[in-house]
């Protein structure tokens, strides 16, 4: 025994010693497959129709969203509905920047005129703007207290919406400017570009742009979730006291892991106006919030992998749904008898969120973990990569968050 | 029971308590506590349950408030300052019940403990700007050395959920000696573990002392592994301190006999000492 | 004055009605540590079972059903789900509450359609009045029988062995356990109480001056969120001055619309989330609730 002490001692006065163990050996499968799958998306508007690739971008757009949410909510553990907010600051933002002023019919509209590309930047500054404000009140609440209060953020953003007509077209909305960066226009003309003699109008341009987007959102999240902050967000939601001794400014990350998901929220909110061509308030009301809060559960809180497959299920879910209406059991087409499409997607979110939180707290990332570790034979741990919002574990750490009642030791 | 070539640090100030108190509501968990750590020193704070020890690493960790009271670490107000803070002038904890995050590996755990060293921030990391792989490369090469000091080295990349209780508890040590502290604070570190493991960390916390000379406090209820480590030992009942001194001193102390004889305690802090001899061969007695 | 008295008066009346969703709230959180987002639905579940009975059943009948079913409905919840989760960090609690509430709401705005469904208060829509200061009669006697429910309460939970089970038990559950008090019980029979206490609270929710039964007797429901929250989530004296104020702030603010014009029309609605991040800024915990004793 005291040799390694000795050895030890050595080590610990500044001696390199043995190197450390070994990283798990990366095969190289997954880069492959992943590249695989890069050049299918890429390849994918010469082939597949224009429904398919709007939903598309209507998923890579829930896609941004949701890993903002995901690092608010799943990583960081603090409950918030005030994603509709967000995205309506981001979208009004750039509607107003990049749209034009004037009127058509009743409505007065202002707007700046400037480049879309301004008015996408625009739009996520002004969301972290609105996160900035807010993050005091979002640093001090506890958790749940602030599923609370972002609850009327939601309706107030909505009152402004509705309210401030001149900005943001009140109840009727107004249409989004199209996108455009540096001449080359993301709609139908400007220039007219045919690629392997298939014609790109908006749809196919769109696509890549969330492609583009939708992988930064996603590379930014994952090298965040692996380093410093990240690790100190991580053990924000497992105890922040335990944090806190460990030398993490609780309140300065809690508003700051506010302010990035706000952003995040902010560049959906633009590319969902690109998406849908228009805003108004209607969109941006509590049930969007829910619906992102629906993607990040059922993919698995904390995981940047499970938002991404969260996004994707939630948002395409319905469109399916309603395209597909003869074919799915129980659902009804506009007018026909049988469920809406999309009241059938709700009950399912519903109970799937149910279902995910009894049951598989690591969502859908959890259940591909579980099929990837099955597929190579058992090896490694027993403990499943949970990015559990359920801990059952050790971490019930003390001091606990909630008042003591007198000391136990 | 200083080994020859021991040397404290000379950076590593006295902590020095003077008359903390602590209310919760009507409840007095602390009343006017005393006591100093001396520099380098292994310091014990031992009592029966509900004495207010845990109550007082709470203190010194900055996390309860005190309502009287001071706390001094040098010229560091302690009883003054939030937590992160405190952990920023190097005053280190690992606690009793496992504040880990399980689903994350060893390495990641200790490398919390690097937080306040390092400085990379959203963008810099979000971005994987060079400065912050490097910044992760410099301290992650520093806590293998550490984790290797503990017998952690061949598990860095183990989730810490599938450890055994015993090395998740040293996993709380090493990360809290990833701090680079200049105090460290060990709440019951060998509270569950057998004899032998026991036995490991009472060599790990008496080679970190002499290693890295640096004061270490201790919360513990094995008399046998305060006895033979600690070179002064405080002991509270009922949130007052009603002993400090040696170990010697404060076995054969008639107040402290009663406190646990009287709550009901089998151990008898002198007995303890007899039936329990130092199962630590080769370092002293 | 008199607009001022009138205001006043439907303000302490729309406050009452909060403070009963408001204290429901309280009571699941003191004993589940919950929070239930279910609360908005669940209301709703109890006018719309109280508008589709009045017919065959009548109004009385129809309204003890009515709120005899929500509790039901709340219990069941607390049953079948919560009981389950039992520990689980309070964030995945709330968001199971949201799964239950999304598939209640969807069922229940599908049944309800576009129309709009009546419920006959026997007492019809009049007013009663005090000189020039009026206040509608359905507000008046809501205003009655909250305060009724709410004394009752109060002396239920001060001095009856569930009440006292239940203070034990959000005080230190662990303790309580081990003092022989059954959790499951004393949280299902506080859903249970939470659920009747929306259920009374939609009945009059329903009444004039609103028209009937509609989904946005949901949006309306959610306002007695901040009442709860900013009088403190775990303080049911909270849960009471939360709903006064909100209600209150609600009625002045709809009240002098005309004055407030450029805040944008529709202010009363937001007013009461507007009230709650205020007091926020100021006192973290709520006005009353429990100041965490842990600094970080």
């Amino acid at each position: 025994m005291s040799e390694s002490t000795a050895t030890a001692t050595q080590r610990s006065t500044g001696d390199r010693g043995r190197p450390a163990a070994a990283a798990p050996r990366r095969s190289w499968v997954r880069p492959l497959l992943l590249a695989l799958v890069l050049v299918v998306l890429l390849a994918l508007p010469l082939y597949i129709e224009e429904f398919w690739l709007r939903t598309g971008f209507a998923v890579c757009v829930a896609i941004v969203g949701a890993i903002g949410l995901n690092l608010l909510v799943g990583t960081t553990g603090q409950l918030s509905l005030a994603q509709g907010f967000f995205l309506a600051v981001g979208a009004t933002t750039y509607v107003f920047v990049s749209g034009e002023s004037g009127g058509i019919g009743l409505a007065d509209l202002s707007g700046l005129g400037w480049p879309p590309l301004v008015g996408m930047i625009a739009g996520v500054l002004a969301a972290g703007l609105a996160g900035l404000l807010f993050s005091p009140i979002a640093a001090r609440l506890r958790g749940i207290y602030l599923g609370v209060a972002s609850l009327g953020l939601v309706f107030i953003g909505q009152h402004v919406l509705n309210s401030w007509t001149s900005v943001t077209g009140g109840f009727n909305g107004r249409s989004a400017p199209e996108f455009s960066l540096f001449g080359f226009t993301f709609g139908n003309r400007d220039p007219e570009l045919y690629v392997l003699a298939v014609p790109f109008r908006e749809a196919e341009r769109l696509w890549y742009l969330g492609l583009v987007l939708a992988l930064g959102a996603y590379l930014f999240a994952r090298n965040l979730l692996r380093s410093r902050p990240g690790r100190a967000l991580q053990t924000l939601r497992d105890s922040e006291v335990a944090a806190s001794v460990m030398g993490v400014n609780v309140q300065g990350y809690k508003a700051r892991v506010f302010l990035v998901s706000s952003m995040y929220a902010g560049l959906a909110g633009v590319m969902f106006a690109l998406s849908v061509g228009s805003i108004a308030p209607e969109s941006f009301g509590l049930e969007v919030s829910i619906l992102y809060l629906a993607m990040i559960v059922l993919g698995g809180l904390g995981s940047v992998g499970g938002a991404v497959l969260g996004a994707v299920f939630v948002t395409a879910l319905p469109l399916i749904f309603q395209r597909y209406a003869d074919v799915v059991p129980l659902v009804g087409g506009p007018g026909e008898s049988g469920l809406a499409a999309g009241e059938a997607a709700r009950y399912l979110f519903g109970l799937a969120i149910i279902l995910v939180v009894l049951f598989e707290p690591a969502g859908l990332a959890g259940l591909a973990g579980r099929f990837r570790r099955k597929g190579r034979g058992s090896g490694g741990g027993r403990l499943t990569r949970r990015s559990s919002a359920v801990t059952s574990s050790s971490t019930t750490s003390v001091p606990s968050d909630r008042p003591a009642q007198g000391s136990t030791t | 029971m200083r080994d020859a070539e021991e040397r404290t640090r000379s950076d590593v100030p006295a902590v020095e308590v003077e008359n903390v108190s602590v209310r919760f509501g009507a409840i007095k968990a602390l009343s006017e506590v005393s006591f100093t750590v001396e520099p380098g020193a292994i310091h014990a704070i031992i009592g029966p349950n509900g004495a207010g020890k845990s109550t007082m690493f709470n203190v010194l960790s900055g996390v309860y408030k005190a309502a009287e009271g001071q706390v001094r670490f040098g010229d560091a107000r302690l009883d003054q300052m939030r937590p992160f803070q405190i952990a920023g002038i190097g005053v280190a904890r690992a606690f009793q019940n496992i504040a880990l995050s399980s689903t994350q590996s060893v390495a990641e755990n200790l490398m919390l403990g690097r937080h306040h060293l390092t400085k990379a921030g959203f963008i810099s990391a979000g971005l994987r700007l060079p400065r912050a792989t490097r910044e992760g490369r410099i301290h992650g090469e520093r806590v293998a050395e550490i984790a290797e000091f503990l017998e952690l080295g061949d598990k860095l990349h183990t989730p810490v959920g599938v450890l055994s209780y015993g090395d998740q508890k040293r996993v709380e040590v090493a990360r809290a000696l990833c701090t680079e502290p200049r105090l460290l604070l060990l709440d019951e570190p060998v509270a569950g573990m057998n004899a032998e493991e026991t036995a490991r960390m009472g060599e790990a916390i008496h080679e970190i002392r002499s290693a890295l000379g640096i004061s270490v406090v201790l919360v513990e209820h094995d008399m046998g592994m305060v006895m033979s480590l600690a070179d002064r030992v405080t002991v509270l009942d009922f949130g007052r301190r009603i002993a400090d001194g040696t170990p010697a001193e404060v076995q054969a102390h008639p107040e402290v006999i009663r406190a646990y004889l009287g709550s009901g305690e089998e151990i008898n802090p002198a007995e303890a000492a007899v039936h329990h001899p130092t199962e630590t061969p080769g370092t002293h007695s | 004055m008199t607009q001022f008295l009138s205001l006043l008066l439907n303000g302490i009346s729309l406050g009452a009605i909060y403070a009963l969703i408001a204290l429901g709230f309280v009571i699941i959180f003191k004993a589940s540590e919950v929070v239930s987002f279910t609360h908005g639905s669940l209301l709703l579940l109890g006018a719309y079972t109280i508008a589709r009975l009045s017919d065959p059943l009548g109004f009385y009948l129809a309204a003890l059903v009515g709120v005899a079913i929500t509790a039901l409905a709340a219990f069941v919840v607390e049953r079948l789900i919560i009981n389950r989760l039992r520990g689980a960090p309070v964030i995945s609690l709330a968001i199971v509450t949201i799964g239950v509430d999304i598939i209640l709401l969807t069922e229940l705005i599908r049944r309800i359609g576009s129309d709009i469904l009546n419920v006959p208060h026997p007492w019809g829509g009049g007013s009663f009045r005090i000189g020039d200061v009026g206040i509608s009669m359905n507000r008046l006697i809501a205003t009655i029988v909250a305060g009724v429910l709410i004394a009752l309460f109060f002396v239920a939970f001060k001095y009856s062995s569930w009440g006292v089970s239940m203070r034990a038990s959000a005080e230190d559950g662990e303790t309580a356990a081990l003092m022989g008090i059954r959790l499951g019980r004393v949280s299902a029979l506080a859903w249970a109480v939470a659920g009747a206490l929306a259920g009374v609270a939609a009945l009059f929710l329903v009444g004039s001056p609103t028209p009937g039964v509609s989904p946005s007797a949901y949006t309306v429901a959610l306002r007695a969120f901040p009442a709860a929250i900013l009088g403190g989530l775990d303080s049911t004296g909270g849960a009471l001055v939360g709903g006064l104020l909100i209600g209150l702030a609600e009625s002045f603010a709809a009240g002098y619309q005309e004055q407030l014009l450029f805040l944008g029309r529709g202010f009363g609605d937001v007013v009461p989330y507007i009230v709650m991040i205020i007091v926020l800024l100021v006192r973290p915990s709520g006005l009353f609730g429990t100041k965490e004793l842990t600094r970080v």
